[in-house]
């Protein structure tokens, strides 16, 4: 099906982002953990918190692309209460991830 | 650096194989894990479990054919006050000064372990029957059918849904602040207070879990409380550890581990718990 597919490549570019991340990191011998916030992915940032960073937000990603492909399958299935019940809970994730957008 | 991200992982592995197999979720032992054996801000550990939860939870949608039993419909019904909840839990965390944070993460380990010790049917049972679409949904009214595993067709009706939307409404502020999936509270409530089968419930449950994590993630994510360093190699090991689980669960009697489980669960509940008192026992 198509959701397993999206869901597994979602899954795998996670979690290549994040193991070359972790072994980017190492090598580079960062001493101590540092907070990233989420709009520090796009600014000045070492290459190995960016890269755990972007896994992280690709990772968070994947539940939003589920219901996403929740709704355009009840639209496809002329089921429009569900699909909109879903697009609520859509717009709220995407409210949730703009707490992360500079104002 | 690669020492500290290898330790990470193993405790990831070993809570997310322990999860899998006794059918609790990893956020209950990741926290306080990483807050009791490492010494990690209640936040980041939270931020850090709320990660392994959507890893956990897109794994298991991914591998598992179909949805199963899961009511996707239910789901997301519920899901409208479940992801509500999460970012208020999100936001409230920063307002909850961590001990107090901690000491309410103790008290729900010690519901957990108590409620394992009085489990008769475990997590893992009930989503190891997911396989080949076994399952269908009623779209007209929330509720839909499946056959179990003596072939007979089970079917059922959802009631009560605004007892289910507020029960979801606390799973998620649960979730949103403790960094647990909140399955705890939401598949008793689908199943008893909603009357849907045993099965459904957690097969449903399993798959908000990972919707309602992504809704507070991404406010501890833009508050600066996601450390990528302790996240990343957690987040993996958890999910290696729940799929090394999954696959294990068929084999692994879970009643006396669960039992095992619920012990280290009070002992480190009550850990959690002291802390607000200033109280620290070992470290």
């Amino acid at each position: 099906m198509i959701v397993q597919g999206a869901l597994r490549a979602g899954l795998g570019v996670a979690f290549a982002l994040l193991a070359s991340g972790m072994i980017v990191a190492a090598f580079a011998g960062e001493a101590a953990a540092r907070p990233v916030a989420l709009r520090a992915l796009f600014g000045p940032l070492d290459l190995g918190s960016r890269l755990m960073g972007l896994g992280i937000l690709v990772l968070g990603l994947t539940p939003v692309l589920r219901v996403l492909l929740l709704v355009l399958l009840w639209v496809r299935e002329h089921d429009y209460r569900h699909a909109m019940i879903a697009a609520f809970v859509l717009l709220t994730l995407i409210v949730s991830i703009a707490f992360g957008v500079p104002a | 650096m690669f020492g500290r991200q290898l330790v990470l992982a193993g405790l990831g592995v070993a809570a997310g194989l322990l999860g899998a197999l006794v059918g609790v979720g990893g956020g209950v032992l990741v926290v306080p894990g990483l807050v009791l054996l490492f010494g990690v801000d209640i936040r980041v550990a939270v931020a850090t479990s709320l990660i392994a939860v959507v890893a956990t939870s897109t794994a298991a949608g991914s591998v598992y054919v179909g949805s199963g039993t899961a009511n996707m419909r239910l789901g997301m019904t519920l899901e409208v006050a479940t992801t509500l909840g999460g970012i208020t839990g999100g936001l409230l965390a920063a307002w909850i000064a961590p001990s107090v944070l901690g000491a309410l993460f103790g008290v729900m380990m010690g519901i957990t372990a108590v409620l394992m010790f009085r489990a008769r049917e475990s997590h893992a049972a009930a989503t190891a029957t997911e396989g080949p679409r076994a399952g269908w949904e009623d779209t007209a009214h929330l509720g839909g059918g499946f056959v179990d595993e003596r072939g007979a067709v089970v079917a059922y009706h959802a009631k009560r849904i605004p007892l289910g939307l507020a029960l979801s409404l606390v799973a998620g502020v649960a979730s949103g602040m403790l960094g647990v999936g909140g399955g705890i509270i939401k598949v008793p409530a689908m199943a008893l207070g909603m009357r849907v089968p045993f099965k459904v419930a957690a097969a449903t449950s399993n798959f908000m879990i990972g919707v309602t994590a992504a809704s507070s993630l991404f406010v501890y994510f833009a508050r600066g409380d996601v450390h990528p360093a302790i996240a990343a190699p957690t987040a993996v090991g958890v999910t290696v550890g729940a799929l090394l689980g999954t696959a294990l669960s068929h084999r692994i009697a879970p009643k006396a581990l669960r039992r095992v489980l619920a012990v280290v669960l009070l002992f480190a509940g009550v850990q959690m718990f002291l802390r607000v008192f200033g109280v620290t026992l070992g470290r």
